[in-house]
This record gives C-alpha cells, sequence and structure tokens, in this order.
C-alpha cells in the first residue's frame, strides 16, 4: 500500500510540477520583465520575489497534498512586526527552499553554488538578488547584507552548507552570524522535521508524510551582542538541536 | 616559556574566546571538523592568540597548514624558539 501511495504521489506532483511550471513560470517572467521597464528595481524586486514565494507555496504546500502536509507553528509570532530578520534553518533536503519560500516575508535566500547553475530557478534566483555565499569575498558578501538588511529584506540562511545526511545537523559556518553581528539584525530559528525522505539526499523520489515547521522565538541584539560569531553559531545551533530533538520525537 | 605553559595558554584561548570545554580540548582535536571553527573563524582565532601571546602571526604562511590543536601548540612553540615573542605573558 505504501509503495502505491508514494507511487502516485511521485507520479501526480512531478507531473503537476512540469505543467504547473510551464504554465505559471513564462507569464511571470514576461511580467517582470515588463515591470522592469516602468516600474523601479526595487518595486519589480519586491513582486519578483512575492511571486517566488507564492511558487514556492505552491509547489511544497498544495502539489503534493494530501500525501505531504506541512505544518507550521510559529513560537514567536509577537516578532513578526518587527524586522527585517535573518532566518536560521537546519537543512535535511532539496525541499527545505521551497518551504522557507513560502515565507510571509520579502526574502532572499543564502545559496551554495550549484542552485545558481539550475537551467531555469538559477536565473530566477539571481534575478531575485539571492546570494551565493562561496562565490565572493567575505567582505563582499558582508556588504550585500548589509544593503539587503537596510532595504527592508529579510534573509534565509541554511548555515550547514550543505544538507545533512540524516537526523543531526552538521556544523554551521560562521559568515551569516557575522552578517548578523555587523547588521545588528535578529535571528529567527527555523527547525524543519519530517522533510529528511522528501526526497532523500541522493535520490529525488518523494515519500508521503507530515513536514513540521517550528519557527522560534527571536534572538534580538540585545541576546547576543556580547559574542562573537563562532560562538553565537553554536548557541543558535544548540537552540535549534534541542527543538529538533523534541520534533523528532513527536 | 615551556610547552605546557604553551598549551596551557592556547586551551585558554579557545575556553575565553570560543567557550569549548576544557575535556574537548587534546592535541589530536581537528579544529575544524572535531571543534567547528570555519576559515572565518580563523581569523577570530588568530588574532586571539596574537593577544594573548603578545606576538603577531597574521601574516605567517604556516597558519594555512594547521589542522589540528596539537599543530597550533607547535606553531606557537616553534614562534617562541625562534625568538619571536615580545615577552611572556
Amino acid at each position: 500500500m505504501e509503495k502505491i501511495k508514494k507511487f502516485i504521489l511521485n507520479l501526480v506532483f512531478y507531473v503537476m510540477f512540469f505543467v504547473f511550471s510551464i504554465i505559471a513560470i513564462p507569464p511571470v517572467v514576461l511580467l517582470a520583465l515588463l515591470g522592469s521597464l516602468i516600474f523601479p528595481r526595487r518595486v519589480v524586486l519586491k513582486r519578483w520575489r512575492r511571486a517566488i514565494s507564492w511558487y514556492g507555496k505552491i509547489v511544497i504546500c498544495v502539489l503534493p497534498f494530501p500525501f505531504i502536509k506541512v505544518q507550521y507553528k510559529d513560537f514567536g509570532r509577537d516578532d513578526n512586526r518587527e524586522g527585517p530578520f535573518i532566518f536560521i534553518c537546519n537543512h535535511r533536503a532539496a525541499s527545505d527552499a521551497f518551504l522557507m519560500a513560502c515565507l510571509p516575508f520579502e526574502c532572499i535566500q543564502i545559496v551554495n553554488t550549484w542552485p545558481f547553475k539550475l537551467p531555469i530557478f538559477g536565473i530566477g534566483a539571481k534575478m531575485a538578488g539571492y546570494l551565493s555565499v562561496k562565490e565572493m569575498p567575505i567582505d563582499v558578501f558582508l556588504l550585500r547584507m548589509k544593503k539587503l538588511i537596510g532595504e527592508g529584506v529579510n534573509v534565509i540562511s541554511f548555515p550547514e552548507g550543505t544538507r545533512s545526511e540524516g537526523k543531526e545537523m552538521g556544523q554551521f559556518y560562521s559568515s551569516i552570524f557575522r552578517a548578523a553581528i555587523e547588521t545588528k539584525c535578529s535571528i529567527v530559528p527555523y527547525c524543519i522535521s519530517g522533510n529528511e525522505n522528501k526526497p532523500p539526499k541522493g535520490s529525488s523520489a518523494l515519500n508521503p508524510g507530515i513536514i513540521k515547521i517550528h519557527k522560534l522565538p527571536a534572538l534580538r541584539w540585545n541576546d547576543y551582542k556580547d559574542l562573537n560569531s563562532f560562538v553565537l553559531k553554536n548557541r543558535v545551533r544548540e537552540i535549534m538541536r534541542n527543538e529538533l530533538i523534541k520534533m523528532d520525537q513527536k | 616559556m615551556d610547552k605546557k605553559k604553551i598549551e596551557e595558554m592556547v586551551n585558554q584561548v579557545f575556553e575565553e574566546s570560543f567557550e569549548i570545554d576544557k575535556g574537548d580540548l587534546s592535541p589530536e582535536k581537528g579544529i575544524f571538523e572535531d571543534l567547528g571553527l570555519d576559515s572565518l573563524d580563523i581569523v577570530d582565532l588568530v588574532v586571539a592568540l596574537q593577544k594573548k601571546f603578545g606576538v603577531k602571526i597574521r601574516d605567517d604562511n604556516r597558519v594555512r597548514e594547521i589542522r589540528t590543536l596539537g599543530d597550533i601548540y607547535n606553531f606557537i612553540e616553534s614562534l617562541y624558539n625562534e625568538g619571536n615573542f615580545s615577552a611572556d605573558k
């Protein structure tokens, strides 16, 4: 029964994913190009990022439903009026980028080198101003981060750098935490559980189940101003690790 | 300055600047995979070591070859033997 369910999920999902992308992407790109002739760059970027957010929401929440359900819990609801934020997420599966695209904020993501090389998504990510941290010196990265935060853009980062092999988080890289210290930006940890097999590393086959996302309370500048980036990254990692243990046990 | 003192002072840097437990500090520990530092953290480490030992090591190419805590002990010891220290702290 599980195998049949998995087969139907993947068949339906990938057919709909392909059809939806073919239908949705060209007109949105065209609108963005036309918009860039009329509206200021900042306005076009905002709309483009919102379009990516809707695309991500449909791909991860609508297309695989009811085989895959996403449960979202916000434990830091009071923080939402502040911002911009740096969102720190654990990284177990390729679906994380889509899951984070669902956040109700104007966001860009910090990505590895390979997403920029994807034929369509890579161009879309570049157009949205996503940052490939491995392709730029740290001082350039920090300048770009300051500019984005100054414009009120939220930043999503997966500081493990690559997908973890299992449920245990990898070590965090410091660059995003250094950026947080420089910009005095609030840090919001996001824990994602249940996605480790959607799809598993090295495969593109999705498995049915529930993906849980927990947004934890923000760490504000006052909470971490006395820490260096190494101590800060480990502090955030520990908070997330404890939450993920609880989430995985349920 | 004997090696024991150097080890003690290097360990103090890791405890004070990086909040790493004393029990986790042994010569064979890899500073990247075991202690969790990355290339950016190395910059902070170099600054902390310079402050602790009063010696300039930022431009020393041997820093790039450091992989374990033991490598740091040996590196600092070699600096001391070369007479690079301004004063014992």
